[in-house]
């Protein structure tokens, strides 16, 4: 039934579309939206014909179980912590770049290019390779940047689209000068030694999951303490009052992608190096699409998406011997993740 | 060549699909970023549909009501909870992902997914038309959802252009407090514009799997809804344009597999990018004179 029209006043939110409704009572929403997949999901465990309980005892076992899973499941959460975190400062500031899938893609390329290029020593090695991959996710970033300033098309569009040609572009520079000749799929030669990341011995968990956590501590610091994190809150608030304070909003949109895209190179680059030693095909394939999720399951704050991404990255690899023991197929993490994206979405937006 | 076009018809047709429920969801101003998702659910329950009934008629049908059903999800977290656009359409992406893999195997009753296999849809010759020299084994023995994405366009573009209702849609994107004033509801509009794309897209979805490979894979959709999308933007929210612009698409694919069989070197990721490319040329050159739907992302409130 339609209201009358008199009691309908209707209101359009002009500008900036995405705000999360950021005040008390968030984590508990949050909290509650994760409990409902949860519980979506065991119901789809049941419809299968399986206990809930046993699935998710043996995804727990499969992610905890042993220190090589403990590892495992660490190294699964670094690059959404890392993407993650870049994609909720942008959001912070009202600029929804869903891009990192992309910028994770080109960020191995980066890294991967640095690492065949230049046979350098241990240390400098990772470290030419990572500020390569940092700096070609920043460099993508920045496009969709370009694009999106320049000829004011919504970012949302710049940089979903860049996500295709990175991925394709991952594919191409596999078929051509990156690519191992006569493997019989799309792979890079492995890496020499010296670019390997440091693995830690019977956990297998490489380096790259201190870096994000360090790296999502500064960030949180950078939100909180410093004028530039303030400058970001407040455009993502209200952009007149940003400009009224006298921050540039261009030079906002501009700094907050570079950081954004280059954390998300960085994730793709720890990927190549710490994981699988090469640039394989599809190896971004969902991390970006998915740091999404994290971010907003971190309520966009950085300290927050480091347990928004143990999440995952538990959930993920326990999923495997989920199905092996159990016979629940892993695609329900899948699932699982969708229906908390969708439960967070829709209880945590504004109510102006 | 008559191969060659034939090839291009055969790709364009589940993006044709896509690209006109999204026509319909984002001039009613609502971003369709998850037509991906609904061309998966569409292409799952088409399959399984047919697979259950043994009636392909029963499995287009429930082709539409699974992409309905995504587009139900969207709707309501994006126009009811205001939620954005975007990010909820790539959720409903993720979700479809997850789901159609998942059931799948549960179908099976194991780990492995089940395996269906279906004889695709057969052409329907049009009697008289399909003997013409050329033009009838191209355009006139097509299996019957091919004809139906003409007709769709056919219909889409006279309801957006000559019809109340289809006025009503466009104001929705453009201008919906004047929706409001003149005594209409755009969240409805919105609420039902979506649920409707979805329903399309999940033709397209059912074209894909029932009609051309008369299986389901995972994941089968492999960003085609994506590439719809861009088609629409390419086509400016036009039917016919848009229909032009998934044409165009489907003959470079068509195009680059044929220099390949001839030994010519040229790059297939070349040529896949080329439509991203695109869509992002058209939409810098437009700027904001665009024919973007002025209001297309924002949410309404009614209180």
């Amino acid at each position: 039934m339609m209201a009358p029209v008199s009691s309908l006043p209707i209101t359009a939110f002009k500008g900036r579309a995405f705000r999360l409704q950021l005040r008390e009572g968030l984590a508990g929403r949050i909290l509650l939206a994760v409990l409902l997949s949860i519980l979506c999901a065991a119901a789809l465990v049941a419809l299968s014909g399986h206990n809930p309980v046993e699935a998710f005892g043996a995804m727990a076992v499969g992610a905890v179980g042993s220190p090589h899973q403990i590892g495992a499941a660490l190294n699964r959460t670094t690059p959404y912590l890392l993407a993650g975190s870049g994609v909720a400062l942008c959001f912070r500031a009202g600029i929804i770049n869903i891009g990192a899938e992309g910028q994770i893609a080109v960020g191995g390329i980066g890294a991967t290019a640095a690492a065949l290029a230049f046979p350098l020593d241990a240390p400098f090695a990772v470290a030419a390779s990572l500020l390569s991959a940092a700096a070609a996710g920043a460099v993508w970033a920045g496009f969709a940047t370009a694009i999106h300033l320049g000829r004011r098309v919504h970012e949302v569009l710049t940089t979903l689209l860049l996500n295709f040609v990175a991925l394709l572009l991952v594919q191409q520079v596999l078929a051509g000068p990156l690519g191992q000749f006569g493997a019989g799929f799309l792979q890079s030669p492995e890496l020499p030694r010296a670019a390997w990341l440091w693995r830690m011995p019977s956990f297998g968990a490489h380096s790259g999951f201190l870096i994000a956590v360090v790296a999502a501590a500064s960030l949180s610091f950078v939100l909180w303490r410093t004028r530039f994190g303030f400058a970001l809150r407040v455009a993502g608030s209200s952009r007149p009052a940003a400009a009224y304070a006298g921050f540039s909003l261009p030079r906002l949109t501009w700094s907050v992608m570079l950081l954004a895209g280059a954390l998300a190179g960085l994730a793709g680059g720890i990927e190549v190096l710490g994981v699988h030693r090469r640039l394989i095909e599809g190896f971004s394939l969902g991390f970006g699409f998915k740091a999404v999720t994290v971010a907003l399951l971190g309520a966009l704050e950085p300290l927050a998406i480091v347990p928004a991404s143990l999440f995952v990255g538990l959930l993920e690899a326990g999923s495997l011997s989920m199905q092996r023991q159990v016979g629940v197929p892993s695609a329900l993490v899948v699932v699982i993740e969708g229906l908390t994206m969708l439960f967070v979405l829709a209880a945590t937006v504004r109510r102006a | 060549m008559t191969e060659f076009l034939a090839a291009a018809i055969r790709i364009a047709t589940p993006l044709m699909f896509a690209a006109l429920g999204g026509i319909l969801s984002e001039r009613a101003g609502v971003f369709a970023v998850g037509l991906e998702g609904m061309m998966l659910a569409g292409a799952f329950a088409a399959v399984v549909g047919t697979w259950w009934s043994g009636d392909a008629g029963a499995g287009v049908l429930l082709a539409t009501v699974a992409g309905a059903a995504i587009g139900l999800m969207v709707a309501t977290v994006a126009v009811r909870f205001r939620a954005d656009n975007m990010v909820t359409g790539l959720t409903a992406n993720i979700l479809a992902l997850g789901l159609t893999s998942y059931l799948l195997r549960v179908l099976a009753g194991g780990g492995q997914p089940v395996a269906i296999h279906l004889t695709p849809l057969a052409a329907w010759p049009i009697p008289g038309l399909a003997d013409l020299p050329v033009l009838g084994p191209l355009l006139f023995v097509q299996p019957p959802l091919t004809y139906l994405v003409v007709l769709g366009c056919l219909m889409l573009a006279l309801f957006l252009r000559h019809t109340q209702a289809g006025l009503t849609l466009r104001a929705s994107g453009e201008n919906p407090e004047a929706v409001f004033a003149a005594g209409g509801n755009p969240l409805r509009v919105r609420m039902l514009a979506v649920i409707a794309c979805g329903a399309i897209a999940g033709l397209g979805g059912a074209v894909l799997s029932l009609q051309q490979v008369g299986t389901f894979t995972d994941g089968m959709t492999g960003g085609r809804g994506y590439l719809a999308l861009a088609s629409l933007i390419v086509g400016r929210w036009d039917p016919w344009a848009a229909a032009a612009a998934c044409l165009v698409f489907g003959m470079a694919e068509a195009f680059e597999l044929r220099l390949q069989s001839f030994g010519v070197p040229v790059s297939s990721y070349i040529v896949h990018m080329a439509p991203y490319l695109l869509a992002l040329a058209v939409l810098a050159g437009l700027g904001r004179s665009s024919k973007l739907p002025a209001a297309i992302g924002q949410p309404l409130q009614s209180d």
